[in-house]
């Protein structure tokens, strides 16, 4: 895969291949865009094209062989979810005392650097930055540019302060490249010591033909409804696992009866218990909460009288029913509601009582 | 994993058909000099694990390890019955290497990187990694490289690692500078508070481009040399280095260690020059002394006050919690009376290096100007001087 192969936001992959072309490459910057828009992609394309044996030209612009001994290496971090589950294996295998102050780190390149949330908390950790610190100031192996990829911007806040230092000053042979889907969460400080490159939306008409490409076995309805969900990320739209997030929504929706229509407790009870604590059961959280603010939003747009953009497109005469029935007060108190429920799946809050909680207490319309 | 070349495919060809048979003290004295290197503490599966590579043309094997800063290659005899390669898990090969009887071990790659090992009537299978996976370890460069003598080189690190800094914000200062001229070699370690400065005059290093050279060794190579050349019946040491790597051949091992970026400070602007007070004292007795009194010296700064009169030195501190010491060495002096604070921690770190024998001289020349510690022996061939920083008591 080269520059060639990604897909959309080709203005910023134009501007990016630019700098690197010039030699003006940054030493530190932060790619920021929703998840599934190619961050983690761009990243690697890039450290390949900095590092190729054997470049070669597309576009008129510097590009990635693939099959040099450097490409080669990058490219098998490709697979970040399992070089993710090789590392945390590897960890797991280790005696008790080194794997207390072990972190997760990859590196298929000896100086490309790939730095994930450590689990089980799954941020970035002191550990991690301060190996960066000690590997960064050591001249690269076999590139000719060492890459330092943060693939979060879920910092704590120790490694956050000391990632500061090597971040106002690297060295002139490395980039540091956080990626970030809302780089706000980032401290102001570490913002301010770097580039800031967006990967934007894609148009839904672009969306959709790349589905209608890549995912045949969608119908067109699906397709219609997938492209509309995605919010624009090409790896969301190829990725998107519609039956699960089908299931989520149909939770989220029986929250929202419970506070519109006559409440059935005992739907919202079954429905509730199942989301339980451990890994398994954030994820089925952070999923059906995502969903419900999707139908909110929706509400608020059927309500200010752009249908049009509604992303639950199949469901949009029980959605257009449910918004002649609110006020957009009553949305903004739910949204604000289901912040709060957010904030509380931080602080470890019980998750089947948390959702109790705000399904009942959505103000009566 | 996708795009795996030509190179990498002969490899693993070859790797299938590898067997071998090597003594066991021979593969345990290279295994135990490679060990070192291998990284417990890593995520990355393929640096937990040994690169074996049989050559059947000169029944030699090859042992590999690497942390990705720095590696070891190393080789011993062994008979060659199929060549290739394979890659072993290290310390489980280690560790188990060490618990068999004395003997000829046979080592065989099988199907799926499966390594059997068999030795009298012991047999045991173990699982390595595709030799793909395994990082590139540069090779010593064939040109331009210097001997310098092993007994002298040891002597230079031994005698400046323990100065090195441990900051990582101060990454320049992360390493030993080695001063390479025509006639004579040279090491300096600082972290800011102290220097060590060792210098050998009269060696024999044939051509040095440049007529100077000056290589920044990071402190986990220079720790890495010290248990090599202490391991070595090898005479020389061979040292080159290209842009980004150092490389050390002691005997058959070579050591590769990717290099520090940055400039080390110019430290021969805070060499002392006119400290003209001075005073000679046992190392034993000034050990001794230093390590009671600092038992009652502030417990964060280890901060202790040398007092200078007429013929004596007065050691002395003081702690609001612990309470208050005073040593008193009897030498001549001199000079004017003078009162300087140091760290005590530092002091004895000199000390120590010097194996707390023979005899030292303090010099000095005022409380705000730093001191500078130098072993008392005429004869030592070894010019060696440590400078530290005064505190204000």
């Amino acid at each position: 895969m080269n520059f060639t192969d990604f897909l959309g936001n080709q203005a910023a992959v134009r501007r990016l291949r630019e700098t690197l072309a010039a030699g003006r490459l940054p030493s530190a910057m932060i790619l920021s865009g929703p998840r599934g828009a190619g961050k983690y992609t761009l990243a690697l394309l890039l450290a390949q094209a900095a590092n190729c044996l054997t470049p070669i030209t597309t576009d008129g612009l510097p590009d990635a062989c693939g099959v040099c001994a450097n490409c080669e290496r990058i490219v098998a971090s490709f697979a970040l979810d399992e070089r993710f589950a090789e590392a945390v294996a590897a960890r797991e295998e280790m005696r008790d005392v080194d794997k207390k102050d072990t972190r997760i780190l990859i590196q298929t390149h000896p100086d490309v650097m790939i730095i994930p949330p450590d689990p089980p908390q799954l941020l970035i950790k002191l550990g991690q930055v301060r190996t960066v610190i000690a590997r960064i100031y050591r001249r690269p192996a076999q590139a000719a540019r060492a890459f330092y990829i943060f693939t979060a911007s879920s910092f704590m806040k120790e490694a956050a302060n000391s990632l500061l230092k090597v971040l106002e000053e690297p060295p002139e042979h490395a980039t540091l490249i956080l990626l970030s889907e809302n780089p706000s969460e980032l401290l102001p400080t570490i913002r301010s010591r770097a580039g800031v490159l967006r990967l934007g939306a894609l148009p839904a008409a672009e969306i959709d033909a790349l589905l209608a490409a890549r995912r045949p076995e969608l119908k067109a309805i699906e397709r219609t409804l997938v492209g509309r969900l995605a919010e624009g990320a090409v790896g969301r739209a190829l990725g998107f696992d519609l039956p699960e997030y089908l299931a989520y929504r149909q939770d989220a929706l029986i929250v929202l009866h419970t506070s519109l229509a006559e409440p059935d407790y005992s739907v919202l009870f079954r429905m509730t218990e199942s989301y339980r604590a451990g890994a398994e059961g954030a994820i089925k959280t952070s999923g059906m909460l995502h969903a419900l603010s999707l139908l909110l939003e929706d509400l608020l747009l059927i309500h200010s009288g752009v249908p049009a953009l509604v992303r639950n497109t199949d469901l949009v005469k029980e959605l257009t029913r449910i918004a002649h029935g609110v006020t957009p007060q009553w949305i903004e108190a739910a949204s604000r509601g289901l912040d709060q429920v957010e904030a509380g799946m931080r602080r470890n809050l019980l998750r089947s009582l948390s959702l109790d909680a705000f399904a009942t207490s959505l103000p009566v319309r | 994993m996708p795009g795996v070349g030509l190179e990498a495919d002969k490899h693993t060809v070859q790797g299938f058909a590898m067997e071998i048979s090597v003594s066991k003290q021979e593969l345990l004295r290279e295994l135990t000099a490679t060990q070192s290197v291998v990284e417990r503490k890593t995520t990355i599966p393929i640096l937990s694990n040994f690169l074996l590579e049989a050559d059947e043309a000169e029944g030699r094997l090859t042992i590999t390890a690497t942390d990705l800063d720095q590696s070891i290659k190393t080789s011993c005899s062994a008979k060659v019955k199929k060549p290739g390669s394979c890659t072993i898990p290290a310390r489980k090969l280690y560790d188990y290497i060490k618990l068999l009887p004395d003997g000829d071990i046979s080592i065989k790659l099988q199907d799926n990187h499966w390594v059997q090992l068999r030795s009298g009537r012991s047999n045991t299978k173990m699982v390595g990694m595709a030799r793909a996976n395994f990082p590139q370890v540069p090779e010593f460069p064939s040109v331009s490289s210097v001997s310098l003598p092993v007994a002298t080189f040891r002597n230079l690190i031994s005698k400046t690692i323990f100065a090195i800094s441990n900051e990582e914000s101060r990454y320049t200062l992360n390493g030993a500078l080695l001063i390479l001229k025509p006639e004579s070699l040279a090491m300096v370690a600082t972290d800011g508070h102290r220097l060590a400065h060792i210098e050998k005059q009269g060696e024999n290093l044939g051509t040095v481009p440049g007529g100077e050279k000056k290589t920044l060794i990071p402190r986990k190579a220079l720790a890495e040399l010290q248990s090599l050349l202490s391991n070595t019946d090898a005479e020389q040491v061979e040292f080159a280095d290209d842009e980004n790597q150092l490389f050390f051949r002691i005997g058959k091992r070579v050591l590769t260690s990717r290099k520090l970026t940055g400039q080390f400070p110019n430290y021969e602007a805070v060499l002392p020059r006119d400290n003209n007070k001075f005073i000679i004292i046992r190392s034993e007795d000034l050990s001794g002394s230093i390590q009671r009194v600092a038992q009652f010296a502030d417990e964060r700064s280890g901060a202790i006050k040398l007092r200078l009169e007429q013929n004596e030195l007065r050691i002395s501190s003081s702690s609001t919690e612990s309470g208050e010491s005073e040593d008193t060495i009897e030498s001549p002096y001199q000079f004017d009376a003078l009162v300087v604070g140091f760290n005590s921690a530092y002091m004895l770190d000199f000390l120590k290096a010097i194996g707390n024998a023979g005899e030292v001289r303090l010099e000095f020349k005022d409380a705000q100007s730093a001191g500078q510690m130098r072993p008392e022996d005429p004869s030592d061939d070894y010019k060696y001087r440590y400078i530290i920083m005064p505190m204000r008591i």
